[in-house]
């Protein structure tokens, strides 16, 4: 290995763990992201850090929890004197590129990277259909002319499998008739509904009010299209999201076919990975912002191309919980450069090179402001922080007395994660280990108080409609 | 030829702009006339359609005669999609398709797509046989320039298809494999479905399950095993025929057509083009 690696950090958007066919999922063709992980290291147990856009963002490029980041949802501002990644890899002699999606609010991606392609219109949240085609042409053009002695970071946001949001969206106000109906595909080209297509219905507050009630804080005109559904409806939704991913499969397959052919791969460290992913049908829900499996758990793939980076290849790693936060910590590792004493990751790369180091023993992720999931190897724990009476701005936690209703579900046994264990008092030492935990976790977080005003707003907004809820049952 | 500006005939309530805007009548496929677009998306459909006119001979096919259609792009993105200014336009940019049959006796493209929200303007050529199917001959070009305000500017991307049915793309200086094509090498691109849904509408209604066909969408993305089917006819706003077209790595497209042939309306996940005006 030249003494500094070029790494190239490529994401997509909404892209659950098991939808990828290296990951076995028989309804679905990936062969160029199948690729990655046949040249290298996949996680299993790896979780986004909050299951939404900007707020796992704000951990890729800080590092940091997103009770930390002031990125608690897609409305958040990032606390502007964090540092952010491209910022540190700039100072250190890196040149860091960024292409495509980025949605960390509060920081001008501009202002860290220097940016190959970011639309005309800036990309916000969805639009793959307009810019992945053209981010792949920023990056073919970027990876066939790249003559600099520096190595360089390259981070590209691809937008899909985040239009099914927009599928989703264009049920909003009007019918459309499930594709057999309409004699676009038979029954048998569908994939089955998740067998997991139920859900407890002893789900959080926040959830409940968040993603289920009629007036659902978010989404709640896809909340009533849906309701309209029928099976069909559901199974062509998981048809259209894994065509999704196939089309930003196909983008990534003419990238990994520039490397080769550049000579860049080499020498080129590749970390796949996705911001959160997408609850396509099971729990009968949709998109992410929940805790569920689905919505949490993305890829995290490092990999090369080429024999010149240390890289067991085509390897599960079965036991690590490999988290958002760690993509800062490995970048720099893998760069040699300092990581901000701040920063909460851990670097995976002695993992990827096969090494026995300390780890941390579970995932820690939160979701909506107020909720909290802790995830060991046989369990999930999922709870609330209840609002608290007197309004205030800075993100709950550690604080056991406002903890809401609770979930907990046995990863081996229910991996569906359907049967809620709380309330069996043969589990209540299980649910008091994993409160410790959390709790444990939350202790290290260096929260800080949310001053921005659009954040503070929905903070406000969504507290009352909590407290609500937890007074009048509505 | 340009054509004399000729209204389309319209039922009667599609010339109400308040009728459309306030209902939802028009195709699932292609509406999306939601409360929170201004101008909305039916009424601008509508008033694109007036523009072109259907009632024109058949195509032209003789030799250096251009056929052009110009489609509006219209977006179906829900109501994220950056704008801007509230007062901007609906369109999101154009599409204009022009072909001519050479002394080749093979069918030249020359098409130009301009979206005003990705920034990039790509520019295709590439010639088809002059068959139905419109199978691409030899070798093509993507010259893409990005109007935004970043490091890319523009790319160019020579394609060709060897003997043994490789898809190769020269990109700058360096050529990539995008693919390998079945034997026989039968490969059509997206664009010339304009004209191969056109001819082959028949034969698409005739059969049960649609017509296979391999296409290299925009002339860079290889997508074996797509397939155009027949969906319905519809008669708001025009009387108009369907077909979709999906396969692996291909979200559902709609292919409406009139009584003459042209693709009016075809609509994807993210756009819907529209036709403008016709030449030819």
């Amino acid at each position: 290995m030249r003494e500094r690696p070029n790494i190239l950090f490529i994401n997509t958007d909404q892209h659950s763990w098991d939808a990828l066919s290296a990951h076995g999922n028989p309804y679905l063709r990936t062969p160029n992201i199948d690729e990655i992980h046949r040249n290298g290291t996949s996680f299993r147990q790896s979780f986004c850090t909050d299951p939404v856009c900007a707020a796992a963002r704000s951990s890729w490029a800080t590092g940091l929890y997103t009770s930390e980041t002031g990125v608690p949802f897609n409305g958040g501002h990032l606390h502007p004197e964090i540092p952010d990644l491209g910022q540190v890899l700039n100072a250190s002699g890196y040149k860091a590129f960024h292409c495509s999606k980025w949605h960390v609010p509060g920081r001008d991606v501009r202002e860290s990277f220097q940016t190959l392609y970011y639309g005309r219109r800036d990309i916000g949240a969805g639009g793959a259909a307009y810019y992945d085609s053209a981010s792949t042409h920023a990056v073919a053009d970027f990876l066939t002319s790249y003559n600099d002695d520096d190595p360089f970071f390259l981070q590209i946001g691809y937008v899909d499998p985040h239009d099914v949001c927009e599928y989703l969206h264009n049920h909003e106000e009007k019918r459309i008739p499930n594709p057999i109906e309409q004699g676009i595909v038979s029954e048998d080209d569908l994939p089955p509904l998740p067998e997991n297509f139920d859900y407890d219905e002893r789900e959080t507050v926040l959830h409940r009010v968040c993603r289920r009630v009629d007036d659902a804080l978010i989404h709640a005109a896809i909340l009533k299209g849906v309701r309209d559904w029928d099976e069909f409806h559901w199974r062509y939704l998981r048809w259209n999201y894994f065509r999704f991913i196939e089309k930003v499969d196909a983008e990534i397959g003419r990238v990994l076919a520039l490397l080769r052919t550049t000579g860049l791969a080499e020498n080129t460290l590749i970390i796949f990975s996705a911001d959160h992913g997408e609850a396509c049908g099971s729990h009968q829900m949709f998109q992410k912002f929940t805790l569920y499996e689905e919505s949490v758990r993305v890829p995290f793939i490092v990999a090369c191309l080429g024999d010149g980076i240390a890289v067991e290849k085509d390897r599960f790693d079965e036991t690590h919980f490999v988290s958002g936060v760690d993509l800062f910590p490995t970048v720099c590792d893998y760069a040699g450069v300092n990581v901000p004493e701040a920063v909460q990751g851990m670097s995976v790369r002695p993992l990827v090179e096969g090494k026995d180091v300390p780890w941390r023993e579970c995932a820690y992720i939160e979701s909506n402001y107020w909720g909290r999931a802790i995830v060991t190897e046989k369990y999930k724990y999922v709870t609330e922080y209840k609002p608290r009476e007197i309004e205030d701005f800075s993100p709950p936690g550690p604080e056991a007395e406002q903890f809401g209703l609770a979930q907990l579900f046995d990863r081996q046994k229910d991996p569906g994660e359907t049967e809620n264990l709380v309330g069996n008092a043969s589990n209540d030492e299980v649910v008091k280990m994993c409160r410790d935990k959390l709790l444990a976790q939350e202790a290290k977080l260096h929260r800080q108080e949310i001053v921005h005003p659009s954040p503070k707003r929905v903070i406000s907004n969504w507290g009352e409609r909590l407290r609500s809820y937890w007074e009048h049952g509505r | 030829m340009l054509t004399t500006p000729h209204p389309v005939k319209f039922p009667k309530h599609a010339n109400n702009h308040n009728t459309m805007a306030n209902s939802n009548a028009q195709h699932w496929s292609f509406d999306y006339n939601y409360g929170s677009q201004n101008p909305q998306f039916a009424q601008e459909l509508i008033s694109t359609l007036r523009g072109y006119n259907p009632e024109v001979s058949d195509r032209q096919t003789q030799i250096g005669k251009t056929i052009k259609h110009i489609y509006n792009i219209l977006p179906n993105y829900w109501r994220g999609y950056s704008r801007g200014d509230t007062d901007e336009q609906l369109s999101l940019g154009t599409a204009t398709i022009e072909r001519n049959i050479a002394n080749d006796n093979l069918w030249h493209y020359s098409v130009q797509y301009e979206n005003t929200t990705s920034g990039e303007n790509l520019r295709m050529q590439f010639r088809c046989s002059d068959t139905p199917f419109r199978f691409l001959t030899d070798s093509w070009c993507v010259d893409a320039r990005n109007s935004g305000k970043d490091e890319y500017s523009r790319l160019t991307c020579a394609g060709h298809l060897t003997s043994d049915g490789e898809v190769k793309l020269r990109i700058n200086d360096t050529e990539i494999v995008a693919g390998t094509v079945g034997s026989p090498v039968e490969l059509t691109c997206n664009w010339a479905l304009f004209d191969v849904i056109p001819a082959l509408g028949q034969t698409i209604q005739a059969s049960d399950n649609g017509i296979d066909i391999t296409l290299l969408e925009d002339l860079e993305q290889l997508r074996p095993k797509s397939r155009l089917g027949f969906l319905e006819s519809i008669q708001t706003p025009i009387p108009l025929d369907g077909y979709y077209l999906y396969g692996p790595g291909l979200l559902p497209s709609y292919w409406w057509l009139d009584g003459y042939g042209n693709v009016v309306i075809a609509s994807s996940m993210f756009e819907t083009l529209v036709l403008r005006e016709r030449m030819g």
